[in-house]
């Protein structure tokens, strides 16, 4: 068991996350009257792109060459940190979630790194709003994991699953603080309206597409494809920690699968119902995200007492 | 004012512009013709369905600015310079309008301060529409200044037409915008006969106000759409987009052509509905116009969407006014300039109420109510006009000629004002000022102080043509 749960979080993990992306656009295609691209698209995308070759603007450094691996790798690595159907093989990583929060910093880090070397005004706009809101994103990070972690006392994300099953965590308050402060955390990490809108093309809107503007061919490639994994990695955590699972490991399986197509879904809807919101009140928006998350936190310290 | 204007001595020019002003007169244009000794300076001023011509003697020297009196003018005399070699008494600085400096300072605001930087965008954008370049000066995320540069792809149209027949010149207005075409063809056809002397009948006054209601009718929808897109709203820009796409179907089963073009000719209309075309007509706007309502309400209920809209991009009254704003924008922003209320060649009749806007706060949400408030009288006029047969009109002889004609007509954007001095038989001069020519500077200045991402939804709300720029 715990080698197909290995298999499906490095092969599932790679090659099925461009499908929740596509899977998203698909739905919301639906939604808005449109016939829209078949789930399939960002395949044949990145297909079109690994073919390309590379363009480098000048002058860059080796900071912008790097970077675009740099994001894979260490998206590469989160992926293998999170547990699938509640198993997690032995990369001798550990399953910590903040060496998780770390990762996805590191990638964030590395992107921004280089729409300052690039210079280019887009990039940098794009970088610049995406650190604005991860000032508040990342702490919403910590503290949903952080609630979902005090009922296992472990920030173990294998512990923190099994102590998430079941019905029980459903009546305490603590587990709908976390559920609904990790919802934002998903809104932020996969970039979608009311915060960011992946389908823009108006570059003075652009939040994760801006430091893209200037990448081409493989590195761009690779960049989408962290983009994709990052919706893997959000998804299957929101799965795993505060939708329902629990029974043995084929039952959690289905419980995933349920759970991560029900979360695409939500996306297609929220997409679809809310418009963007202006700029200057999405930290607002993250930092009530924060607030109801140290609620929820009060409540499991008074119901601890 | 068929007779040609009386020649006003450089001296007398500021304080004659002064005088049209203190009349009540409200400026609409000014532009260059002639050449060599015989050059002139031309300003014209709006009052009420007259349109006041004051012509300067620009032979020998140079006449006086008057941009610090009329804000509005600005554009007409940088692009005089620019493309008819005239230089002004008094100004200061003559950024470049039309010719494209490569110095970046020879043509922006100097911006200075900690913290200030500049954004690029264009001249080639991501989406489908023309060619524009903005240079944003910002701090964080905040406009200082937004400097544009236009006239990419200036065609020249209104040299190309000198020289040609009047029937002839009407191709080079009716392509200068896609949107405008009918407003533009109209202001065009009106401008020959005025100067020929030619009095349009019934029917084709008749006509050209359908035509005019249902160019206004596709680009309203569209604009509610685009502003919508705006804000990825996906719901309202699809809903929008799709009652526009069914106008544009109407047109093209009412007049052979999805934009309207073809429809309009100088002294005469080809529009020939019967009564059972009109009937069909009035059905298909009737169920437009449910539509459109209901649409309408679920806009009004997203709550999401409408957080978007107060309080961005306003254009005070007064800018509005010293900048020379016209249409849906200037009348959001409280001024009441309608052209439609005064013109005598087309079919509006002495009842003809422009809307008013619910609150004329000149924000993105006035200019989006603005349009939904006008969309009804625009219905209402449609369903009146069609009730019976729209025939073929034509112009007969019977008022004064003379070298200059002038027309103004209302179109979706707001006023064209359309000038054509003769020459014998030909076109000695075709001058098209169209609503997005007047309000580009308002869209400019409206977006200062406003945050960058904003922007697109500032641009959207006045939804401005470029390709009537690059006339």
């Amino acid at each position: 068991m715990t080698a197909l749960a290995a298999a499906i979080q490095v092969l599932g993990g790679l090659a099925l996350a461009p499908l929740l992306p596509g899977l998203v656009q698909s739905m919301k295609a639906r939604l808005q009257g449109r016939r829209g691209p078949s789930p399939l698209q960002p395949y044949r995308e990145l297909r079109r792109l690994w073919g390309k070759s590379l363009a480098d603007p000048q002058p860059t450094t080796v900071v912008y060459r790097l970077a675009p691996c740099l994001v894979a790798a260490a998206t590469v690595l989160a992926l293998l940190l999170v547990p699938i159907a509640g198993r997690a093989p032995d990369w001798s990583l550990g399953n910590d979630a903040l060496v998780l929060v770390g990762l996805l910093a590191l990638a964030r880090f590395a992107l921004a790194a280089s729409s300052w070397d690039t210079g280019s005004g887009f990039a940098l706009m794009g970088s610049g709003r995406d650190l604005t809101f991860a000032v508040f994103a990342e702490p919403l990070l910590v503290l949903a994991l952080l609630l979902a972690a005090l009922p296992a006392a472990s920030t173990d994300l294998v512990a923190m699953a099994a102590a998430a099953a079941g019905s029980g965590p459903w009546t305490e308050p603590v587990h709908w603080c976390g559920a609904l402060a990790f919802a934002l955390v998903i809104l932020v990490e996969t970039g979608r309206q009311p915060i960011d809108n992946p389908d823009t093309h108006l570059e003075l809107t652009m939040v994760h597409e801006g430091p893209l503007l200037e990448y081409a061919g493989r590195d761009l490639a690779l960049l989408e494809w962290s983009a994709a994994a990052r919706h893997w990695i959000v998804l299957v955590l929101g799965a795993e920690l505060f939708l329902p699972h629990g029974g043995g490991f084929w039952a959690q399986l289905g419980w995933l699968a349920a759970g991560v197509a029900a979360l695409c879904a939500g996306l297609a809807l929220t997409e679809t119902a809310q418009a963007k919101m202006r700029i200057l009140r999405a930290p607002g928006l993250l930092a009530g995200g924060c607030l109801l998350a140290l609620a929820g936190l009060a409540s499991f310290l008074i119901g601890g007492l | 004012m068929n007779s040609a204007p009386p020649v006003i001595a450089l001296s007398a020019w500021r304080e004659a512009c002064l005088g049209a002003l203190d009349r009540g007169g409200r400026f609409c244009g000014a532009y260059a013709s002639g050449t060599g000794a015989a050059r002139r300076w031309n300003a014209l001023f709006a009052d009420g369905a007259e349109t006041l011509v004051l012509s300067a003697d620009a032979g020998a020297a140079d006449p006086p600015t008057i941009v610090d009196l009329i804000p509005a003018a600005d554009w007409d005399e940088r692009e005089a310079h620019d493309l008819r070699d005239l230089r002004f008494e008094g100004r200061e600085s003559q950024r470049p309008l039309a010719t494209h400096a490569p110095e970046t300072a020879s043509w922006t605001v100097p911006v200075e301060g900690r913290g200030t930087h500049q954004v690029v965008v264009g001249p080639t954008h991501a989406g489908v529409i023309e060619s524009g370049h903005f240079r944003f000066h910002v701090v964080g995320e905040r406009i200082l200044q937004l400097d544009t540069r236009l006239f990419y792809k200036h065609r020249g149209l209104e040299r190309a037409a000198e020289g040609r027949s009047p029937a002839a010149g009407l191709a080079f207005a009716a392509r200068a915008c896609g949107a405008g075409s009918v407003t533009n063809s109209v202001a065009y056809a009106q401008a020959c006969e005025a100067a020929l002397g030619l009095v349009p009948s019934r029917e084709l006054r008749r006509g050209r106000t359908v035509l005019l209601e249902l160019e206004r009718l596709y680009n309203h929808l569209n604009d509610v759409a685009a502003i919508c897109a705006g804000v990825g709203f996906a719901p309202g820009n699809m809903a929008f987009a799709t009652l526009k796409e069914r106008a544009l179907r109407l047109n093209c089963e009412l007049a052979g052509h999805r934009f309207l073009f073809g429809t309009v000719a100088v002294g005469g209309s080809v529009l020939d509905l019967d009564a059972a075309a009109a009937g069909r007509a009035r059905g298909e706007l009737g169920e437009l116009r449910a539509d459109a309502e209901a649409a309408w309400r679920e806009l009004a209920f997203a709550a999401s969407f409408q957080a978007r809209l107060g309080g961005v991009g306003v254009l005070s009254t007064e800018d509005a006014s010293e900048l020379g704003a016209v249409g849906p924008a200037a009348r959001a922003s409280g001024l009441h300039i309608d052209t439609r209320g005064t013109s005598p060649g087309l079919w509006y009749g002495s009842a003809f109420a422009p809307a008013r806007p619910p609150a004329a706060s000149g924000d993105v949400a006035a200019r989006l109510e603005m349009r939904a408030a006008e969309l009804p009288v625009t219905f209402e006029l449609l369903d009146d006009l069609l009730s019976e047969p729209v025939r073929p009109g034509d112009a007969a002889a019977g008022g004064s000629t003379g070298p200059i004609g002038v027309a103004r007509v209302e179109g979706p954007r707001g006023e064209t004002v359309c000038a054509v001095e003769l020459e014998g038989e030909h076109l000695g001069r075709l001058h098209l000022r169209t609503a997005s020519y007047a309000n580009w500077p308002a869209l400019v200045h409206a977006a200062a102080g406003n945050l960058l991402p904003d922007f697109p939804l500032i641009n959207k709300s006045f939804e401005l043509c470029y390709a009537c720029v690059d006339r």
